[in-house]
């Protein structure tokens, strides 16, 4: 193999799944993402099962893009991110979602999820209303009905409160 | 803002694969992707986006498969170094009206000139000497 150029480091990395649960959410559904691609085409919702993914299902959402593709609409929501609203954000759209709250932040970046059209993951800290700090992590996966169109958008987060110093 | 986004290499170019904010998330990804089998190379760009001087600065942190073979690795390295500037409003564009439902981004298609130029040279080149051999044989009669 050629040599690597100077600016270019290696790093080792184990074969555990990186530490903290966050990062395993991220890993695990980006795992069961690829596996129900088919020649690189984005998955279809239709090939989920749920029941595949037990343990991560409770943190995931479904973006509906198809006909509200400048303003998504909430399809679904896993039991854990729906415990952060007193009411169901069912059938509202992304605008709708209050600030400051997990699923807000957790699509902040929807736009560069369709512009580029691959999984995104991003995390970081918000502040709760009532000024609690939070840490989160999120991934955003595109779906599609046909493998090319992304009409839908398969999203996870989860997070941890801050214990105050 | 740092951002590591992971390229495979398909169909002789380079494509984003996905795009973490946290450099272990992607390594190990990346790793991954590249112990499937499914891409002949994988590599890792970290990108680091200067706010204060509007550029973007990347360097590659993982090389997978057949990254470091030179005929993979040179054409998506020239541009290893450059700094691309960015404004705000380009990077965040959130504005423009969408066919139902999201296009996956198109691949850029380069056409090269170089064929049909060596070709053309090619039948002047031998009209030319065929017209000069009938004028040799017409002279030799």
């Amino acid at each position: 193999m050629e040599k690597a150029p100077e600016d270019v480091m290696r790093e080792v990395v184990g074969d555990d799944l990186p530490k903290g649960m966050e990062r395993r959410l991220v890993h695990r559904l980006l795992a069961y993402w690829r596996g129900l691609q088919i020649d690189d085409e984005f998955p279809s919702f239709a090939a989920i099962d749920p029941g595949e993914i037990p343990d991560i299902w409770s943190n995931t959402f479904v973006l509906e893009v198809v006909g509200n593709e400048s303003d998504p609409v909430f399809r679904a929501f896993g039991d854990d991110i729906a415990a952060h609203y007193e009411t169901s954000l069912i059938d509202r759209h992304v605008s709708e979602v209050p600030d400051n709250s997990l699923v807000s932040v957790s699509v902040g970046y929807l736009d560069e999820v369709l512009k580029k059209g691959v999984p995104i993951s991003r995390g970081g800290d918000f502040q709760k209303d009532d000024g609690t700090e939070v840490l989160y992590r999120s991934i955003l996966l595109p779906m599609s009905d046909d493998g090319e169109t992304i009409s839908g958008i398969l999203g996870a987060a989860n997070c941890r409160e801050v214990e105050p110093e | 803002m740092k951002a590591f986004e992971i390229q495979t290499y398909q169909d002789g170019k380079w494509r984003i694969n996905s795009i973490f904010d946290d450099r272990e998330l992607a390594l190990f990804e990346a790793r991954r992707v590249d112990e499937s089998s499914r891409y002949s190379a994988v590599r890792v760009i970290e990108e680091l986006f200067d706010e204060t001087s509007s550029k973007t600065s990347t360097k590659t942190i993982f090389r997978g498969g057949r990254a470091a073979d030179p005929r993979t690795a040179r054409e998506p390295d020239a541009k290893k170094k450059t700094a691309v500037k960015r404004t705000a409003r380009g990077a965040a564009n959130r504005s423009g009206a969408r066919r139902p439902g999201v296009r996956r981004p198109p691949a850029q298609k380069k056409t090269s000139m170089a064929g049909p130029v060596v070709l053309l040279l090619l039948v002047i080149v031998l009209g030319g000497a065929a017209m000069f051999g009938l004028q040799y044989f017409e002279a030799l009669r």
